[in-house]
C-alpha cells in the first residue's frame, strides 16, 4: 500500500476505537476475576448480568455505595448466572448455597406452603390468597430473620405480628428455605455477616440514639407500639448481630427498612453497639433495675426507701396509746387547768 | 425562783427530784445488761465496716464496696444509738403541760389598740404622706420587675413561627450527605437537616437544625401521591417530609411502623397518618405535623420548595391556626 | 502524794463547782446569752413517741444527705451547655458531640472516686425526700394535725412539697441528658402553652425559641443550689420552729390530754433516737446508692433535639403529670389567630394547680365543711373522720391512677394489650377509680367505728363440750404481752438522785424548790 494511506488508516482506527472505547465503557472495579460486569443492563428493579443471572434490587438502593446493593459494593462474586456474596470489609452478605435448594424446598412444602402457598408466592391451590404474603423476590435476608429468630413458622396467624419465640428450625434449615424462596426470584439482600472487629461502637451509639431508640428504646429493652405491634427487646442475647444486620437492612413487618441511609460500616457499627454494648450492660451504678427507668427507681425509693424506713419508725416508736375508758381526757380549747398542776406539784413530794 | 413569778401562764411545775429506784428512770429493756452487750457489739460492727469502707476508698475498689461497708456501718451506728435510746434510757413517759398560746384578752386589745390607735394618729395627721410613701413603694415595685424580668431574654416576635428552611435548600442526613432519589427503599425513614446546619467535617449539628429545622423524611412509595388537596407537588418520587417536631409537646416523632404507615411520637403516644398529611389519629396531639413541599434540584437531590406553611411544634397564645 | 497537794487538787475541783466544768460552761454562756433558763426548757421538751410522728424526720434527713451530696456533687459539675468532644472513660462516647455538663457528669460517674456513689445517693434521697414528704403530709391530714392552731404549719409544709418537686425536676435536668432534655423540652412546650404570656415565658427563661441561648443550665443550675435551697431551709426552720411552740400532737390515750403532751424528753431520749435515725437515713440512701443503679446517664447520651428514645418517663414525682397528659383527649382551641392548646394548658398547668390549691387551702375548706373552729391538740383516727379519710383516699387513688397512667406503653407490653385499649381504660379510670376508692374507704371507716376492739389482738376462746352435750366457750388466760402496761406520766424531773460525776464525790446540799427533798450521800 502506498505509505500516504498510513496516517489517515492510523487516525481513523484511533477515532474508531476510541468511540467505541466511549459507547462500550470498561469492566467495573471488581476483585473477583468472573464478572463481566461490561453486559449490565439496569432496569429499575432488576440488574441482569450473565455471571450473576438475574438479581432484584428492589430491596436495596440505587443510589449510594456500599449499602447492600451488590453492584455498587466494593466486592462481589456471581458464578455460573448466580450471586454467591458482594459487599465490604464491614458486611459481608452472602447466599446460602445451591446445594441448599431441594433441601429447601421439600421443607418449605411441609412447614410454610399451608400459609404462603406452594409457589411462595401468597396464592393457595384454589387460587385464593393465603393468609401469607408473596414471599417470591424478598431475597434470602428476609427469610433466614423470620425463620432463625422463630417468628416463622407462625403460631398465631390472627396476631398483630408474629412474635418471636425459640426457632423450630435450626439455622441450616432457616438458610435452606431461604435458599429455596430466593430461588424463584433471586433478590438482595443476602444474608448479612457483619465484622464487629473494625466497628466504632461510638457512631453505633449515635446513630442507634437517632435511628433506633424511638422504638426499641435507647436501653433496646423493647417496648409496645400502636395498635398490637411491638419493638422486641435487643437486650436479649439470642438476638445475634447477623439478625441485627438482617433486621436493619431488610426492616420486617413494621420495622422501617433502612438501605440508602445507612452505610454498611454504619450498620456494622450499630450492630456492634447493640451486641456487644446493650447485650453486656456493664452497670457500674449496681442494679439495673430492668432497664424501664424512673418507674422502676420510683418503686424501689417508695417501697424499699421509704418503706423501709417507715418500718424502723415503727421500731422505734410506739404503737397508738390505749385509749382511756373514763372520759378524762378533753377535747375542745379548754386552757389548762391549774388545779391539775397544784396536783402534780403536790404528787411530786410523794416521790421517794 | 420559781416560774410563776415570771409568767403566769405558764402551769407547768416540774417535779423536784426523781430517784434512781423510780421505774420511770429504769431502763425499757427487759435484760439491760444483754441489750447493753448487743449494742456494743452492733456498734463495734459499724466501727469495722467503717474502717472496711476506709480501705475500699483508699485502694480504689468498686463503689459498691466502699458505698455498702459506708451504708451498713451507717446503718449500725444509727441502729445501735437508737437501740440505746429506746431501751436503756430513761423509759419514762414523761409528761410537759402545754402553755397557753394565746395572750389574755388584755395583752390582745393592748396590740390591737397599738396598731390601730398609732396608725389612726399618723393616719389623721399625715394622709398625703402616707399615700404618696405607698404609691411610691408600689411603682418600685412595678420599675424593680422590669430588669429582673424583662432582661432574661429577648420577647418572642416571629420567632416561634419560623425555621430555618428556605426554598431551595438541600436535605442532608445527620452526616451531611443529601438525598437523592435511591437513597430510601420504600419503607424507609431518615432524619433530615438543612445542609447548612451540619458542619460534614466535625459532625456538628447546630442548635437550630435539631431543634428546630429536624424534618422526618419517609419514602411511603414509588410514587407520588396527595396527602391533601392542594399538595399535589409535595411528594416527588413517593418522598414525604414532616417537621419532626410534635405538635403536642415538641418530642421528635421518630418512631415509624411501615406497614401501617404510621409515625408514632414515642413520648405520649400521638399517631400521624403519613399518608393524609400527618393528621393525628388517636393520642393527644391536637394537629398535623406540618408537611414540607419537596422537590429535586438539578443535582439530583431532594430539596425543600418553600419554608413550612405554618409555624411548627406544640401551640402557643400567638399561633395563628 | 502529799496532803497539801491533794488539799490543793480538792480545792480546784471544788472551786469548779458540784457540776465541774459543765457548770462552768453554763455559766459563762448564760452570763452572755441568758440560755439557761430557757436551754432547760428546751431539754425538757416532750416528744410524743408515736412511730407515725417519726416520717417527718425521714424528710428532714433526707434533706440533710440531698444537702452534703449536694455541695459534693457542684464541685465537680459543669453548668454549661457548651459543646465538646467527648474523650473520656466510657468509650461508646468517644468522639461524640456532648454538652459540658453531661459531660462533668459523666466524669464525677466514672474518674472522680467515689463521685458514682454519691451522685446516686444524691438521687435516691431525692426520690425519697418526695416520698417521704407525701406519706408525712398523709399522716398529718388523715390524723386532722392540720387543724388550728397548726394551718400555717400545713400550709408551710405543702410549699415545701411544691418546692420539693421543682428542685427534683430542675435537679435531674442538670446533667442535660436525652432523657433529660426530652423532660425540658416537655416543659418548653407547657410553659409555652400559657395564654398570653406563655411564648414571654419561655423566650425570656431560655433565651429564644427551643433551645435557646443555652442559658437554661446555668440558670437552672444556680436556682437548684441556691435559691430553692434557701427557700426551703428558711421555710423548713419555721416549720420546725412552729412546732416547738405549739408542740407536737399526740393521739388520744391514757394520761393524755389537750392541754399535755405525753412522751420523751429530748434529752437524752429523743436526741439519741433522732441521731440514730438521722445515720439510718442516710445508711438507707447510701445502702441504695450502692447496690442499686438510678439514672445511668451515660446509656443516654448527650441531648440531641432530633433524637429521642420510646419509653421515657419522668421521675416518679412527676408521674402523675405525664399520665395527665397521655389521657387528656386532643382538644385545642383555635380563634381570631391566636391558639390556646388545652391538651396541654390542662393537665399540665390547670389540674395541677388545682390540686396543689386544694392542699393547700384544705385547712380551710374542712373547717368551711364541718365549722370546727376549736383548738385541737389530740388527733383523730382516721375511721374516726369516715369523710376526711374517704376524700383523701379517693385524691391518692386518683393520683396514683395518673401515675399508673404514664406507664401505658409499659401495661400494654406487660400484658399484651393494646395500646389504644389502655389508655381508653385510664380516661375512664381517672374517674371512677377515685369514686369507687372514696366510698369504699368511707364504708370501711363506718365499720371499723362499729368495733370497738378493733386492731386489738384477741383472745382465743377456748370451746368446752359439757356432759350434757353443750358446747360453751371460755375466753384463754390473757398473754402477758397483750396488756402493754404503761406507767402513768409523770414530769421530767428537775434533778436526778445521782451523784455529779465531776467533782470526786463531793457534794453540795441543795434544797429544791418545794423544799421537800434532802440528799444524803
Amino acid at each position: 500500500m502506498s505509505s500516504r494511506f498510513l496516517l489517515p488508516a492510523g487516525l481513523l482506527g484511533v477515532a474508531t476505537l476510541a468511540s467505541l472505547a466511549m459507547i462500550f465503557p470498561g469492566a467495573t472495579a471488581s476483585a473477583s476475576g468472573h464478572a463481566d460486569a461490561n453486559q449490565v443492563s439496569i432496569t429499575p428493579s432488576h440488574v441482569t448480568t450473565r455471571a450473576c443471572g438475574t438479581v432484584s434490587v428492589k430491596g436495596v438502593t440505587n443510589a449510594v455505595p456500599n449499602a447492600g446493593n451488590p453492584f455498587l459494593s466494593n466486592s462481589k462474586t456471581c458464578l455460573n448466572g448466580h450471586l454467591i456474596s458482594y459487599g465490604n470489609t464491614a458486611i459481608t452478605y452472602s447466599n446460602p448455597p445451591q446445594s441448599f435448594i431441594s433441601a429447601g424446598r421439600l421443607l418449605f412444602a411441609q412447614t410454610c406452603s399451608s400459609c404462603h402457598g406452594n409457589d411462595a408466592n401468597g396464592v393457595g391451590p384454589d387460587g385464593q390468597a393465603t393468609i401469607g404474603p408473596n414471599l417470591q423476590g424478598v431475597g434470602a435476608a428476609t427469610v433466614d430473620f423470620w425463620v432463625s429468630t422463630g417468628r416463622m413458622p407462625a403460631t398465631d396467624v390472627k396476631a398483630v405480628e408474629a412474635e418471636r419465640k425459640p426457632s423450630r428450625l435450626t439455622p441450616v434449615q432457616a438458610l435452606e428455605l431461604a435458599a429455596w424462596v430466593n430461588s424463584l426470584d433471586p433478590s438482595v439482600p443476602a444474608v448479612p455477616n457483619p465484622h464487629l472487629r473494625g466497628a466504632d461502637q461510638s457512631v453505633g451509639q449515635d446513630l442507634f440514639s437517632l435511628n433506633c431508640a424511638a422504638c426499641h428504646t435507647i436501653e433496646g429493652s423493647g417496648d409496645a407500639l400502636a395498635f398490637g405491634t411491638n419493638a422486641p427487646s435487643l437486650q436479649d442475647r439470642q438476638v445475634t448481630a447477623q439478625q441485627v444486620a438482617e433486621a436493619v437492612r431488610t426492616g420486617p413487618a413494621n420495622m422501617p427498612r433502612f438501605s440508602g441511609n445507612l452505610s454498611d460500616a454504619q450498620v456494622a457499627d450499630i450492630t456492634a453497639y447493640v451486641t456487644e454494648k446493650l447485650q453486656h450492660p456493664q452497670n457500674p451504678g449496681g442494679v439495673a433495675l430492668g432497664g424501664v427507668g424512673p418507674v422502676a427507681e420510683g418503686f424501689v425509693a417508695l417501697l424499699i426507701g421509704v418503706g423501709g424506713l417507715a418500718l424502723i419508725c415503727f421500731w422505734i416508736g410506739e404503737r397508738s396509746p390505749k385509749d382511756d375508758d373514763d372520759d378524762e381526757h378533753t377535747e375542745g380549747g379548754d386552757d389548762p387547768d391549774p388545779a391539775k398542776a397544784q396536783e402534780y406539784a403536790q404528787s411530786g413530794q410523794e416521790h421517794a | 425562783m420559781s416560774d410563776a413569778d415570771h409568767q403566769p401562764s405558764r402551769t407547768r411545775v416540774p417535779m423536784p427530784v426523781a430517784a434512781l429506784s423510780d421505774p420511770h428512770m429504769g431502763d425499757a429493756a427487759k435484760n439491760p445488761e444483754r441489750t447493753e452487750q448487743i449494742i456494743a457489739v452492733i456498734l463495734f460492727l459499724a466501727i469495722v465496716f467503717f474502717g472496711v469502707a476506709g480501705a475500699a476508698y483508699w485502694q480504689n475498689w468498686s463503689d459498691w464496696i466502699f458505698g455498702g461497708a459506708l451504708g451498713i456501718g451507717l446503718f449500725a451506728l444509727g441502729f445501735g444509738l437508737t437501740a440505746w435510746g429506746k431501751y436503756l434510757m430513761p423509759q419514762g413517759p414523761f409528761v410537759e403541760e402545754r402553755h397557753t398560746l394565746a395572750s389574755t384578752p388584755e395583752e390582745r386589745d393592748v396590740m390591737s389598740a397599738a396598731l390601730v390607735e398609732r396608725s389612726a394618729v399618723v393616719v389623721k395627721r399625715r394622709r398625703v404622706l402616707g399615700g404618696l410613701f405607698a404609691a411610691g413603694a408600689g411603682v418600685f415595685g412595678i420599675v424593680a420587675a422590669f430588669p429582673l424580668i424583662r432582661s432574661l431574654g429577648p420577647v418572642p416576635g416571629t420567632s416561634l413561627e419560623t425555621t430555618g428552611w428556605r426554598k431551595g435548600m438541600v436535605l442532608v442526613d445527620s452526616s451531611g450527605r443529601p438525598v437523592r432519589k435511591e437513597t430510601l427503599v420504600v419503607g424507609g425513614i431518615m432524619t433530615v437537616y438543612p445542609k447548612d446546619t451540619v458542619n460534614t467535617e466535625t459532625g456538628f449539628i447546630s442548635d437550630q437544625g435539631q431543634a428546630v429545622d429536624q424534618t422526618v423524611l419517609i419514602r411511603v412509595s414509588d410514587q407520588p401521591f396527595t396527602t391533601e388537596p392542594g399538595r399535589e407537588n409535595w411528594t416527588p418520587a413517593g418522598y414525604v417530609a414532616y417537621s419532626k417536631v410534635c405538635t403536642h409537646l415538641g418530642c421528635p416523632v421518630g418512631l415509624y411502623e411501615q406497614q401501617l404507615e404510621l409515625l408514632v411520637c414515642p413520648c405520649h403516644q400521638s399517631m400521624f397518618n403519613v399518608r393524609n398529611g400527618a393528621v393525628p389519629q388517636f393520642g393527644p396531639a391536637p394537629r398535623p405535623l406540618p408537611q414540607m413541599y419537596l422537590g429535586f434540584n438539578d443535582d439530583g437531590y431532594l430539596i425543600a420548595m418553600a419554608p413550612y406553611d405554618q409555624a411548627i411544634g406544640p401551640g402557643f397564645w400567638e399561633r395563628n391556626s | 502524794m502529799s496532803n497539801t497537794a491533794a488539799t490543793t487538787k480538792r480545792n480546784k475541783k471544788q472551786a469548779l463547782g458540784p457540776y465541774g466544768r459543765v457548770g462552768q460552761a453554763v455559766g459563762e454562756l448564760d452570763d452572755r446569752l441568758g440560755v439557761a433558763k430557757g436551754g432547760r426548757v428546751f431539754l425538757d421538751k416532750i416528744f410524743p413517741d408515736h412511730w407515725s410522728f417519726m416520717l417527718g424526720e425521714i424528710s428532714l434527713y433526707s434533706f440533710v444527705v440531698l444537702m452534703a451530696t449536694g455541695v459534693f456533687l457542684s464541685l465537680y459539675f459543669i453548668p454549661s451547655t457548651q459543646q465538646v468532644i467527648y474523650h473520656g472513660s466510657y468509650k461508646p462516647l468517644d468522639g461524640q458531640w456532648v454538652s459540658e455538663a453531661y459531660k462533668s457528669t459523666v466524669s464525677i460517674s466514672f474518674d472522680v472516686r467515689g463521685g458514682l456513689l454519691i451522685r446516686q445517693m444524691h438521687h435516691w434521697a431525692a426520690d425519697i425526700f418526695t416520698g417521704s414528704i407525701i406519706v408525712h403530709m398523709a399522716r398529718i391530714f388523715f390524723t386532722g394535725a392540720f387543724r388550728k392552731p397548726r394551718e400555717l404549719n400545713w400550709i408551710i409544709g405543702t410549699t415545701m412539697l411544691i418546692l420539693a418537686i421543682l428542685e427534683g425536676f430542675i435537679g435531674y435536668s442538670l446533667p442535660d441528658d436525652l432523657i433529660s432534655g426530652t423532660g425540658l423540652r416537655i416543659g418548653y412546650s407547657i410553659a409555652e402553652s400559657i395564654p398570653f404570656v406563655g411564648s414571654y415565658l419561655v423566650t425570656f427563661l431560655w433565651g429564644g425559641q427551643f433551645p435557646g441561648t443555652g442559658i437554661i443550665i446555668p440558670r437552672f443550675f444556680i436556682i437548684h443550689v441556691l435559691i430553692i435551697p434557701l427557700v426551703l431551709i428558711g421555710l423548713l426552720s419555721a416549720h420546725l420552729g412552729l412546732l416547738v411552740r405549739q408542740k407536737h400532737t399526740q393521739f388520744k390515750g391514757e394520761g393524755r390530754t389537750e392541754n399535755n403532751v405525753v412522751g420523751s424528753p429530748m434529752f437524752p431520749t429523743f436526741m439519741a433516737k433522732t441521731t440514730g435515725f438521722l445515720f439510718m437515713v442516710t445508711a438507707a440512701t447510701a445502702i441504695l446508692g450502692a447496690f442499686t443503679q438510678i439514672n445511668p446517664i451515660w446509656q443516654f447520651g448527650s441531648y440531641d433535639a432530633s433524637k429521642i428514645s420510646y419509653a421515657v418517663q419522668p421521675d416518679w414525682y412527676m408521674g402523675w403529670l405525664d399520665g395527665a397528659l397521655r389521657i387528656m383527649p386532643s382538644w385545642e382551641l383555635a380563634f381570631w389567630g391566636h391558639t390556646v392548646p388545652l391538651e396541654v394548658f390542662l393537665p399540665a398547668v390547670i389540674f395541677p394547680g388545682i390540686v396543689f390549691q386544694i392542699a393547700i387551702m384544705w385547712p380551710l375548706i374542712e373547717r368551711r365543711f364541718t365549722g370546727d373552729i376549736a383548738m385541737h391538740n389530740l388527733l383523730d383516727r382516721p375511721r374516726d373522720r369516715p369523710k376526711r379519710t374517704a376524700f383523701g383516699v379517693a385524691f391518692f387513688a386518683m393520683l396514683f391512677t395518673l401515675f399508673a397512667a404514664s406507664s401505658t406503653d409499659v401495661l400494654a407490653n406487660f400484658f399484651h394489650i393494646s395500646l389504644n385499649v389502655v389508655l381508653w381504660f385510664f380516661r375512664f379510670a381517672f374517674f371512677i377509680v377515685p369514686i369507687i376508692s372514696g366510698l369504699v374507704a368511707y364504708q370501711l371507716c363506718r365499720e371499723m367505728q362499729g368495733v370497738h376492739d378493733i386492731g386489738q389482738r384477741k383472745r382465743a376462746l377456748i370451746v368446752h363440750f359439757s356432759p350434757e352435750g353443750e358446747y360453751s366457750t371460755v375466753p384463754s388466760a390473757t398473754r402477758p404481752d397483750d396488756e402493754r402496761h404503761e406507767l402513768d406520766p409523770e414530769p421530767v424531773p428537775v434533778r436526778i438522785d445521782i451523784e455529779p460525776l465531776s467533782n470526786g464525790g463531793i457534794r453540795q446540799p441543795e434544797s429544791s424548790p418545794t423544799g421537800a427533798r434532802q440528799v444524803n450521800r
